[in-house]
């Protein structure tokens, strides 16, 4: 099959076995529409479970005639411009899907009169193509969207359908839980023309208390508790019954507004609940979150039914604090009426650290925050630092820098002094620059295991008389019974055998210890790279000055180069 | 030389700590041992802690096994570290407990591995399983605390275990959790159980946790300090 794009309605309808999947779920995406709109009254007609018909009326902004069509196409809405606007969603529906994913599974009208406007118009779309049709008719002020014959042309999704009892009970369901998310908004439905549930605007607490007890049925409205609670921008209000008999799943959820089945939630409530409810006894609530529309995502789930926070377990602490709170407050105060409700402000959590002593200031410095640097003696530290910092760059004053060299046998620089070719031994450069650096105590670096050298009494003793000696040269060595131990070498040294060269320290005649090191350090078969003999090349050039390349001729062997090159 | 020997007292500084555990490198957990005058076990199965508490007995610790710092006064926390011939740790390292109930609004500023970790003495010990206890040798502690980095990926791997065990998940949290802190049983056996939050939020029976640093990162302690 080649690759094509699909017909609009066979995309519509994709998109719609997200959102539609029966009817219940059409009637919760027109009355969101109908609130996004404003509306403070709205009539839901359903004829046969919404198999048949469903009507959703309000009297919100409406649609002017120019924009119906546009109302119908996908990815069309009001509701958002910009991305900006989808990270603080403040409306309940933003996708722009609902109409054209019903639409494209239905016959469905759309009838519209925004106030100004003088004339109702509706439109209606069918084909392939899903062509706009509009015409005149009357209507007052408001909107109006018909959905005729439900999945007609999807006969797949129609035999998902269940009877029409079941299908109206969802609808019921999905009435219940909105009318719970707007106390400021008339509901009615209608099933088969009979008047079945009617919600007057509850403009105070009295009314609102009395829509939940006609939402959540049985002794709710007498016996929930009140739940008010903020914590950091955070705010939990509404109603809980912990001993609710008879009255499973009369548990109602809002995020900002918006209905939510959110696993977070949830178990956050039922954490809460826990060691309150009889066996198998279910809770019930009503359950208004409140929070910053920034700290929470609600473009997770087509149906919205789930949301995303940016501090779930703030989130979910705060929630199963402020009901434990509640549960746990004395029932007089809880019941008492007279006293008006106040919101309460959770505490902040205190840390439980039974193993902390009372701060002395020592510890509150160590305790109040990390410290950056360890505990380093200064001198130590800037000694340290200037052996890590990369030596200087030679300066163009003293542009006699070889930058041709050639290493041999990793023990040789071939390199030009003084116009001779010359072959330099690298071991005698270090060593003149350890004994430099040896003539101030050098910086030294603990090793991570001491080195044990077993010994006899004669290297023990000198051991102990040449402990200072040795600690000027950055050896820390200690003496146990029958061993030596060297704990501390030069910087830059741990990876010498120490365990033969530290006995030809100690043993070596009076006052020569620092060559002894020297010589074992840098042994006259020791091997460079490259890159260390660079450093030692740009470190004589920087310590001899304009006498570099005299003072490295010294110790070179001149390679009769001219000579060679003349016969 | 003057034998050395256990301190009676707790230290007075970090430095006097310090000098005490450096006074320790190189020597032998039997040497040590005798030193104090304690009898060395063959085998640490069945003695688990004693070069710990050895040390701690060295050092001037008091806490023994209760749930303090080593060195409240102090602010210190003692770690031993056990690492192999090469100086590569050989285990995870133990930091505390997990809270798994009763954690409602806890937060990384207030938790207990923040805490325990502000300032850690490490010892590392040479614990390669096939040298005897007596022969282990102790190594040169070195004094920790965790650079703004460090802090940043403890943190991080702390709120993100809390967020599991707070939202239930604990049942599906793995030792492969994590980057540098990693959760796992902590029980002497299978059996001992305690409470914790299950995926609906009710209370659930599960063993015991503890926090732990990962190889790692206690290898990059090592490497800061002695590379």
């Amino acid at each position: 099959m080649p690759i094509q794009i699909l017909p609009a309605r066979l995309a519509n309808q994709i998109a719609a076995g997200e959102v539609v999947e029966r009817p219940a779920s059409v009637i919760k995406e027109l009355v969101e529409n109908s609130l996004d709109a404003g509306a403070t009254r709205i009539e839901v007609e359903v004829d046969k479970g919404g198999h048949k018909r469903i009507l959703v009326r309000d009297n919100g902004s409406g649609i002017v005639q120019q924009e119906l069509e546009l109302a119908l196409s996908r990815h069309a809405t009001s509701k958002i411009a910009s991305l900006d606007d989808l990270e603080a969603i403040m409306s309940l529906g933003f996708r722009g899907e609902a109409l054209a994913s019903i639409s494209s599974v239905s016959r469905l009208s759309l009838t519209s009169r925004p106030q100004a406007q003088e004339q109702a118009w509706q439109a209606a779309c069918e084909g392939r193509d899903m062509a706009v049709k509009l015409m005149p008719v009357a209507h007052p002020q408001g909107t109006s969207v018909e959905v005729l014959d439900l999945f007609f042309n999807t006969p797949a999704r129609r035999k998902f359908l269940r009877t029409e009892k079941t299908e109206f009970n969802h609808i019921d369901e999905v009435i219940k839980r909105i009318a719970l998310s707007r106390f400021d908004v008339a509901f009615s439905l209608k099933h088969n023309g009979k008047l079945l549930r009617n919600f007057p605007v509850a403009d105070n607490d009295k009314a609102r208390l009395k829509r939940v007890g006609q939402v959540c049925g049985g002794n709710f409205g007498n016996d929930a508790m009140l739940v008010q609670s903020e914590f950091q921008g955070l705010k939990l209000w509404g109603w809980v019954l912990p001993s609710a008999v008879g009255m499973a799943d009369q548990q109602y959820c809002y995020v900002n507004g918006r209905m939510m089945r959110d696993k977070l939630v949830n178990h956050a409530i039922r954490q809460a609940f826990e060691g309150w409810l009889p066996p198998e006894g279910h809770a019930a609530y009503v359950l208004y979150l409140e929070l910053d529309a920034r700290q929470v995502d609600v473009n997770v789930h087509p149906a919205k039914h789930e949301v995303r926070f940016h501090q779930a377990r703030m989130v979910h602490d705060f929630i199963y604090r402020a009901i434990t709170d509640v549960l746990e407050r004395p029932l007089n105060e809880a019941d008492s009426e007279n006293t008006p409700p106040q919101v309460h402000s959770l505490p902040a959590v205190e840390p439980k650290h039974d193993y902390i002593t009372p701060l002395r200031p020592k510890v509150g410095e160590a305790t109040s925050g990390y410290r950056t640097s360890r505990d380093v003696s200064s001198a130590a530290a800037s000694a340290y630092q200037s052996l890590m910092r990369p030596a200087a760059p030679v300066t163009s004053a003293q542009t006699q820098t070889v930058d041709q060299w050639i290493l041999v046998k990793a023990k040789w620089l071939l390199l030009m002094l003084e116009n001779d070719c010359c072959l330099l031994p690298l071991y005698k450069l270090e060593q003149y620059k350890m004994l430099q650096q040896f003539s101030t105590r050098p910086v030294s670096q603990p090793l991570l295991m001491p080195i044990a050298i077993a010994g006899d009494d004669r290297l023990l003793s000198l051991a102990r008389e040449k402990r200072e000696e040795c600690r000027a040269l950055g050896l820390d060595i200690a003496t146990l019974p029958n061993k030596v131990l060297l704990k501390q070498v030069p910087a830059g040294f741990r990876q010498t055998d120490w365990a033969s060269l530290l006995p030809r320290v100690l043993e070596s005649a009076e006052g020569q210890s620092k060559y002894c090191l020297v010589q074992g350090l840098a042994a006259n078969d020791k091997e460079y790279q490259q890159a260390q003999a660079q450093a030692l090349l740009s470190w004589s050039q920087q310590h001899f000055g304009s006498q570099w390349q005299r003072q490295l001729a010294a110790w070179s062997k001149a390679l009769p180069l001219e000579q060679w090159l003349d016969e | 030389m003057k034998p050395i020997q256990p301190a009676n007292c707790p230290p007075a500084s970090v430095d006097e700590l310090l000098a005490r555990a450096h006074a320790l490198a190189g020597l032998s957990l039997g040497e040590l041992a005798d030193l104090a005058s304690i009898a060395t076990p063959q085998d640490l199965r069945r003695h688990k802690g004693w070069s710990g508490q050895l040390l701690e007995l060295w050092l001037g610790a008091q806490a023994g096994s209760k749930p303090q710092q080593d060195f409240p006064q102090l602010g210190v926390e003692l770690k031993t570290l056990p690492i192999d011939e090469q100086g590569r740790p050989l285990e995870t390292t133990y930091v505390c407990y997990a809270p798994l109930t009763g954690i409602a609004g806890l937060t990384w500023e207030t938790s207990n591995v923040r805490n325990k970790l502000s300032q850690v003495c490490w010892i590392p010990i040479e614990a390669s399983r096939h040298i005897p206890p007596a022969q282990r040798r102790v190594a040169t502690a070195f004094l920790w605390s965790p650079c703004a980095q460090e802090e940043r990926l403890l943190r991080q791997d702390w709120e993100e275990l809390m967020d599991l065990i707070a939202l239930g998940q604990i049942e599906n949290i793995s030792a492969r959790h994590g980057q540098v802190l990693q959760l796992r049983p902590k029980a002497a056996d299978g059996s001992a159980l305690t409470q914790a939050v299950g995926t609906d939020g009710q209370f659930i029976m599960t063993r015991p946790r503890g926090f732990y640093l990962k190889k790692p990162f206690t290898q990059s302690l090592l490497n800061q300090a002695f590379c």
